[in-house]
């Protein structure tokens, strides 16, 4: 029982902070919201190079096949530095490959998407965006070597930048036999795939991305055919623990500009560090931060063992949600008018942090979740016992 | 990072586990029941040996003075098992760590095995009518006369000082120096002539709580020095070094299983009641206002579990505690008046009834941690005064 990071996951946190203090400042961020593609390239293939984006994938495919853990270090210090990138969504797709995938789609795929040569995302949610297997519309039908998908996924992530987008669709009706989805790649090029982008509080590249009758060859079935649902299921879960990591790290950053801005900030006569309201609120900051950053460790540190980490997933989720947020609202209030500026950086923070509380998953989804493990199935429940959501 | 347990400290739980199914009866129970669980009868004296010969109180403690230069964590394993049958072993007050980091070859050999076998037990004299959260401003003087020292003052809610075997004084020694220079700690058999204890009763009397209530305490006590004469070898440490001394201690005793329990454990009971209990046929479980307040209870404990699992994953390492334990020590108490007053608006009017009375649930043990779990906000550093430590300690904030 060690809760805190070791001496090696340290120093991979470290040099990932440095590297990023260094080559990622917060006019990055700016700069790319107003960019069509969303990243810069160059940034892209420096994380490539350092071994970011291969660092938890199969050793096999030309990764480095380290824990997962250690991909949430990296994904923290990337929220921190709110770096521009689409490294959530390929490293979503990615993993997911290398979980579900065929030696030849992985054998094709990870090594280029560990080498920055492909940007990769995913498709879930549609106009109904609870994380469930009915609320997939999308169809896709056999025809010959090919399906045929039909239909419209909402906020896709970096949809204009990646090169191929994992879909959730169905390919038979719910049954007994499972929930009839089967997981697709497909290419975003495509004949019939076309996206219309949203204007989003984080001024990120989400898409809405319509499939009209869209060809997919069979070989880039991922998993099972219809059986994608428990495979769509851990996708889910490892993104939300992966966001979580981003949502701490950016939410710690912020705080710690809140209270380097107290102590400088001076009203009636002294820094407004020296007012007991404002200390228990930069208290309040750090309490919750470290609580989601525990419950963070704990999901990801489960997953990466393989053991049943459903329940810690949605822990760590709902708790980001309601308190990363409630660390950048207090951030704000502690600076005044500033933080409403758009020339002063705060709100590059806290508009990307309350963005991130309402993708993949709200408190109520998860918190509904938690609560379908703790009262749904029989039995005396303990804290610090394994409990899993039923399924 | 790891977030288990190894399979030794599996097998320690296991084995406590099932000593506690074996040896703590229902006549041990009866006996708790009747005295307090601090206030040892033979059968939980009895018991204590037991705990003695099997090395398992004071587990971190050096084998010299009866500990089994164990780790924390195994400690902490063996405190909450047995703080859950309700009984404490080590854990908040024990006086312990304080007397491991400033006693004296003779203190540690005379009181560390006291402790362990149950024959000595701490009463804390810190609080006084005027000195609570500002505990340096304390008043009760203690002057130094020859191998003596002549005590005299006024102690509040010392709890335990009716049945402790020993008092853990904090004195002024030196009223010229700044506040927190001039304090010193005795240890003081509670035997001692010219002390008198008067008993304060709380709301949790009469009724008395169930085992296992936050707070729940029927009793603490008031604790008047008159001109009392001990040994001079009674200091805890150098003279006027007391604050110093029981800092030590006092983080130590802000964190661990029972602290980590109190907040907690009325989250499991509400969980575990609603889904095997209905209410005149209404299930409570499918409840969706409910289920979200529960689920939302259940996180908040689980991070009081983590920052618990924090503080000994720092102390197994050696390393310093800045703010982490105030951290804890915010939260959890916080924590559990949410889940205590949550719990009234998912019970109704059955949450108010008490202990003994028709149709109470659970023994009254929701009512009665309505009276109690604020309290766990307000002893061993309030979370106003923890909020500061955390900002000025861990944040570097200025003093106010
Ligand atoms: C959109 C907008 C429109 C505005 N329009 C106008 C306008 O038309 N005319 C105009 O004159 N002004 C205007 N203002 C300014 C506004 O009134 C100020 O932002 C406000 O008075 C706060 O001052 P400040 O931003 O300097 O924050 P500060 O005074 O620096 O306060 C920073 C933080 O410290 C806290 N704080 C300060 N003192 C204490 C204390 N003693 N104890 C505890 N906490 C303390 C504050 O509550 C705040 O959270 C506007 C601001 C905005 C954002
Ligand atoms: C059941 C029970 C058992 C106890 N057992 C013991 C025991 O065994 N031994 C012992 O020594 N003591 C014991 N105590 C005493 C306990 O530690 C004190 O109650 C506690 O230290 C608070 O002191 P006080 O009650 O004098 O409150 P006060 O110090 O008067 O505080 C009143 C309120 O003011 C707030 N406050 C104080 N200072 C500040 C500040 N600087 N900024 C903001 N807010 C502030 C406090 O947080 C609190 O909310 C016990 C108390 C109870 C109720």
């Amino acid at each position: 029982m060690d809760v805190l990071p070791n001496e090696e996951e340290q120093m991979v946190k470290n040099l990932a902070r440095e590297f990023l203090e260094a080559e990622c400042p917060p006019r990055l961020a700016r700069d790319m919201e107003k960019d069509d593609l969303g990243y810069p390239p160059e940034l892209w293939k420096q994380l490539a190079d350092l071994g970011w984006l291969g660092i938890s994938l199969p050793e096999r495919y030309g990764g480095q096949g380290l824990p997962l853990t250690y991909l949430g270090l990296i994904t923290e210090e990337l929220g921190r530095a709110i770096a521009p990138v689409p490294f959530h969504s390929t490293m979503v797709a990615a993993l997911t490959i290398a979980a579900a995938g065929s030696d030849d789609q992985k054998q094709d795929l990870l090594p280029r998407a560990g080498r920055g040569d492909l940007v990769l995302t995913w498709a879930f949610s549609e106009e109904n965006p609870r994380l469930l297997p009915e609320t997939i519309q999308c169809q896709a039908v056999e025809d010959g070597d090919n399906f045929i998908l039909s239909g419209t996924k909402m906020f896709v992530d970096n949809f204009v930048a990646a090169e191929k987008c994992l879909v959730a669709c169905r390919t038979a009706p719910a049954s007994d036999a499972g929930a009839g989805i089967s997981l697709l790649l497909v290419d975003a090029g495509s004949t019939g795939v076309s996206q219309i982008p949203l204007t989003t509080l984080a001024k990120d590249k989400q898409s809405k991305v319509n499939f009209n009758s869209v060809r997919v060859p069979k070989a880039n079935l991922v998993g099972e055919l219809h059986q994608g649902w428990p495979v769509a299921q851990q996708m889910l879960d490892r993104g939300t623990a992966l966001l979580c990591a981003q949502m701490v790290g950016a939410a710690r950053k912020d705080a710690e500009m809140g209270i380097d801005y107290a102590k400088n900030r001076v009203a009636f006569g002294r820094p407004i560090a020296g007012f007991q309201s404002i200390q228990h609120i930069c208290a309040d900051m750090i309490l919750w931060v470290d609580g989601a950053q525990l419950l963070t460790y704990e999901a990801l540190w489960k997953m990466d063992q393989g053991l049943p980490a459903s329940m810690e997933v949605s822990q760590a989720k709902s708790f980001c949600n309601d308190k990363c947020e409630a660390v950048v609202r207090s951030s704000q209030v502690l600076h005044g008018g500033m933080g409403f500026m758009m020339e002063f950086d705060l709100h590059l923070w806290y508009r990307r942090v309350t963005a991130w509380t309402m993708r993949l998953g709200t408190s109520f989804e998860h918190r509904s979740r938690i609560a379908r493990g703790l009262l749904d199935q029989p039995g005396h429940v303990r804290l610090g016992m394994n409990l899993e959501v039923p399924a | 990072m790891d977030f288990a347990y190894t399979p030794e400290q599996e097998t320690l739980r296991d084995n406590v586990r099932t000593f506690i199914q074996e040896n703590v009866t229902d006549e041990v129970r009866q006996e708790i029941e009747d005295l307090g669980i601090r206030r040892r009868g033979p059968k939980v004296r009895e018991l204590y040996a037991k705990l003695g010969e099997r090395g398992w109180v004071g587990i971190s403690w050096p084998r010299e003075y009866g500990g089994q230069d164990g780790s924390r964590i195994d400690q902490y394993i063996v405190e909450e098992e047995f703080a859950r049958a309700g009984i404490t072993v080590g854990g908040a007050g024990s006086g312990a760590p304080a007397i491991l980091a400033a006693g004296t070859e003779e203190q540690k050999k005379y009181y560390l095995p006291g402790l362990i076998n149950g024959e000595i037990s701490f009463a804390l004299g810190f609080t006084e009518p005027q000195a609570g959260a500002d505990l340096a401003s304390l008043q009760c003087r203690a002057v130094r006369d020859g191998d003596e020292y002549v005590i005299n003052g006024q102690k509040m809610f010392t709890t335990a000082a009716h049945y402790a075997s020993h008092i853990y004084l904090m004195a002024r020694t030196d009223p010229e120096a700044p506040k927190h220079r001039g304090i010193s700690i005795f240890l003081i058999p509670m035997d001692t002539e010219r002390i008198t204890v008067r008993a304060l009763w709380t709301i949790q009397n009469e009724p008395q709580a169930p085992a296992g209530t936050t707070y729940g305490d029927a009793r603490t006590n008031e604790v008047f020095f008159e001109d009392v004469r001990v040994p001079a070898s009674c200091l805890l440490g150098e003279e006027n070094t007391g604050w110093y001394v029981g800092a030590m201690g006092l983080n130590l005793d802000r964190v661990g299983a029972s602290r980590y329990l109190i907040s907690v454990q009325r989250d499991e009971d509400i969980v575990n009641y609603v889904k095997e209990n209905d209410l005149g046929g209404m299930n409570l479980a499918e409840d969706s206002s409910v289920r979200d307040r529960i689920a939302e209870l259940w996180t908040e404990a689980q991070v009081c579990r983590l920052m618990t699992m924090r503080s000994m994953s720092l102390v197994e390492k050696g390393g310093n505690f800045t703010y982490e334990g105030s951290a804890e020590k915010v939260f959890a108490p916080e924590h559990g008046v949410r889940t205590t007053e949550t719990i009234a608006q998912i019970l109704g009017p059955y949450a108010q009834l008490l202990n003994g009375s028709e149709d109470a649930v659970e023994e009254g043990v929701f009512a009665h941690n309505l009276m109690g779990s604020f309290q766990s906000g307000i002893n061993h550093g309030s979370t106003q005064v923890m909020r500061d430590q955390i900002a000025r300690r861990g944040l570097g904030m200025p003093r106010t």
